[in-house]
């Protein structure tokens, strides 16, 4: 029994299911998430984290099951919904638009708009999210010279920085990020772990997903292993060791 | 000052951005401005009388008729779709409000009503046909492509119905009053202008054009960030339906009656289509610029006019529309394949 038990968790969810189709993505998922803790999510391919988070961040909607927040059952619609909740989703496959700056990349779906009546109007500031993308991205040890560039002209590994960057932004309770080492060249990936850590000391929960085990294993509290989208193991990471994550993940040594 | 010859790790952030003059001048934009500089000149060589007022004011007149739903293709390329129905909803509108509003025309009703009851009448029809496209979209899940043509089908079937294939109505005082206005700018080109002013504001400044642009450029982004992607994509089907109602307004007053040709034996959806590409924007989504659109239907105004000033058999107009075309589209895989290498 640890004490983060005897509080109320930040996020929980309650036998979850969810289908593509024939296909069963996700069944009977449970688990709770708690202030100040980082989980990691590990499982084969296909094993259904993609799912699970899509299906917490309302991008995908369970056929049946809860999901709770700070102890109230929620009801996504779709993804603004849980971003009005302080969920915040680093998507696997890209969730950017190539097209568009890096600042309005990182105002997506929550535009500032300019002041009095232009404002009601629907105008955009873009010089002021421009200059607060920045600030933003800085904060988090990501620096860009100028965020008006289109995210199709950045690096792979560029481009999953100013992802994590904006999640980081605007997270206030959980943040899940689905591999967000894709891409990532070693200093950069070791610059994501440390921001998770600092996400944790500000009281967020963090959901990570990675198949670089070492990486789940050094930076988390607990770790969720899905096997053909059912949790198989949900244990503090002090129990585990690569191989027997490895063991739980595969499933050949039960 | 950058060269050619410059290495390919400066197209990523970090390296400084472009010049501002090598901005402006590899801008597809502004490449269209000479071209449109040279069009005029050459016309106005071949014949001197192209530059008399009375012609600039038919060009401005011509370009009036093709720029809203020019613009229409604008919001709906950008936002990662196609609209083929465009030219005969223009038809079918013009000769459905012209059949509604004759009554008052003959009851000698004041000339500002009837258009004004026209012009809503309009606005509600081509709003209904883009809905149609837009239900066919995002509740059956036809590809736009299939959907706006089986739009394009219903209207322009709709439109010879009605019609019986000869005008609708005829309210000479419509005529006389599109012809009036200031110096060679007629009311009915500064009505059309000030729209399309108004449209490139809300594509360019505007959250809803933000939105346009994110659904084009990645769909799911779009979603992910809690864009209501299928209420956007209905707005912008019903936005360009109703640009195309307008557009049959705008030919009724000219000609003072509807016909179910208009916009649709000159094929005007693609005339459309054609204007946007030429002006730079990406047919799969997310790029493009009202200032392209404008230049383009400039463009092909420019270009379809004045060859029939020079003579030019009309039937060969539709080919060198299609060259431009198809020169627009090089020029993009062009660009499109070098960014790769770079
Ligand atoms: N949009 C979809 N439509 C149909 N089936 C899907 C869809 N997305 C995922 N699936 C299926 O659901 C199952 C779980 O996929 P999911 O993407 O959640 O796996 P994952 O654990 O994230 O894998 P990876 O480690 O490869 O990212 C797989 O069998 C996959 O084929
Ligand atoms: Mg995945």
């Amino acid at each position: 029994m640890t004490t983060t038990e005897t509080r109320q968790p930040v996020l929980e969810l309650r036998h979850v299911n969810l289908h593509y189709g024939s296909v069963e993505a996700l069944h009977d998922v449970s688990f709770s998430a708690y202030a100040g803790e980082v989980i990691g999510l590990v499982g084969d391919n296909g094993a259904g984290k993609s799912s699970l988070i899509k299906t917490i961040s309302g991008v995908n909607v369970p056929d049946s099951g809860e999901i709770l927040v700070d102890g109230t059952r929620r009801h996504w619609r779709s993804p603004h919904d849980s971003m009005a909740a302080g969920i915040e989703t680093l998507y696997q496959d890209s969730g950017l638009a190539p097209d568009l700056s890096i600042g309005s990349n990182v105002f997506l779906g929550r535009e500032k708009r300019r002041r009095g009546l232009l404002g009601r109007l629907g105008f955009v500031d873009q010089t002021s999210m421009e200059h607060e993308a920045l600030e933003h991205l800085a904060r988090v040890g990501i620096t860009i010279p100028e965020t008006n560039r289109t995210v199709s002209e950045l690096s792979g590994g560029q481009r999953q920085a100013v992802a994590i960057g904006r999640a980081i932004a605007w997270a206030r309770h959980v943040i899940i990020l689905d591999e967000p080492t894709n891409h990532l060249g070693a200093r950069q990936s070791a610059e994501v772990l440390k921001v998770i850590t600092s996400a944790r000391e500000h009281g967020l929960c963090v959901l990570f997903i990675s198949h670089t085990l070492p990486h789940v294993l050094e930076v988390t509290d607990r770790i969720i292993v899905l096997r053909l989208g059912r949790v198989v193991r949900d244990a503090p990471t002090k129990e585990f060791t690569v191989e027997s994550l490895l063991g739980a993940i595969t499933g050949l040594n039960e | 000052m950058s060269t050619s010859s410059e290495r390919p790790e400066s197209a990523v952030a970090g390296a400084p951005a472009p010049s501002r003059l090598r901005r402006v001048v590899t801008n597809q934009q502004f490449v269209l401005f000479l071209v449109l500089l040279a069009l005029i000149v050459f016309f106005g060589i071949r014949n001197s009388l192209f530059f008399r007022t009375g012609e600039f004011s038919n060009l401005l007149t011509d370009f009036s008729g093709l720029v809203l739903i020019a613009i229409a293709e604008t919001f709906v390329i950008t936002a990662g779709g196609i609209d083929l129905a465009v030219g005969s909803t223009t038809a079918v509108t013009g000769v459905i409000v012209a059949g509604w509003i004759q009554p008052l025309v003959t009851h000698n009703v004041n000339q500002a009503v009837v258009l004004l009851v026209g012009t809503a009448a309009a606005i509600v029809i081509g709003g209904l046909a883009g809905g149609f496209s837009a239900l066919l979209i995002t509740v059956f899940d036809l590809v736009p492509f299939v959907a706006t043509l089986v739009t394009y089908s219903v209207g322009a079937g709709l439109a010879l119905v009605i019609s019986h294939g000869a005008p609708v109505g005829y309210n000479p005082s419509a005529i006389y009053w599109s012809a009036s206005g200031v110096g060679m700018v007629t009311w009915l080109v500064a009505i059309v202008l000030l729209v399309a002013i108004v449209l490139g504001v809300v594509l360019h400044l505007t959250v809803y054009g933000r939105y346009n642009f994110a659904i084009g450029s990645n769909e799911f982004a779009a979603r992910a960030a809690g864009i209501n992607v299928r209420r956007h994509l209905v707005s912008v089907y019903v936005l360009a339906g109703i640009l195309a109602g307008l557009t049959g307004m705008f030919f009724y007053i000219r000609s003072g009656s509807g016909a179910a040709t208009t916009g649709v034996t000159n094929s005007a959806n693609l005339v459309a289509i054609a204007a946007v590409v030429i002006g730079g924007a990406s047919l799969v989504g997310g790029v493009g610029r009202w200032a392209g659109t404008m230049l383009g239907a400039a463009v092909l105004t420019v270009v379809s006019d004045g060859l029939i000033f020079i003579n030019v058999p009309p039937t060969w107009i539709q080919v060198v529309v299609g060259a431009l075309i198809a020169l627009a589209a090089l020029l993009q895989s062009f660009r499109r394949r070098s960014r790769r290498m770079t």
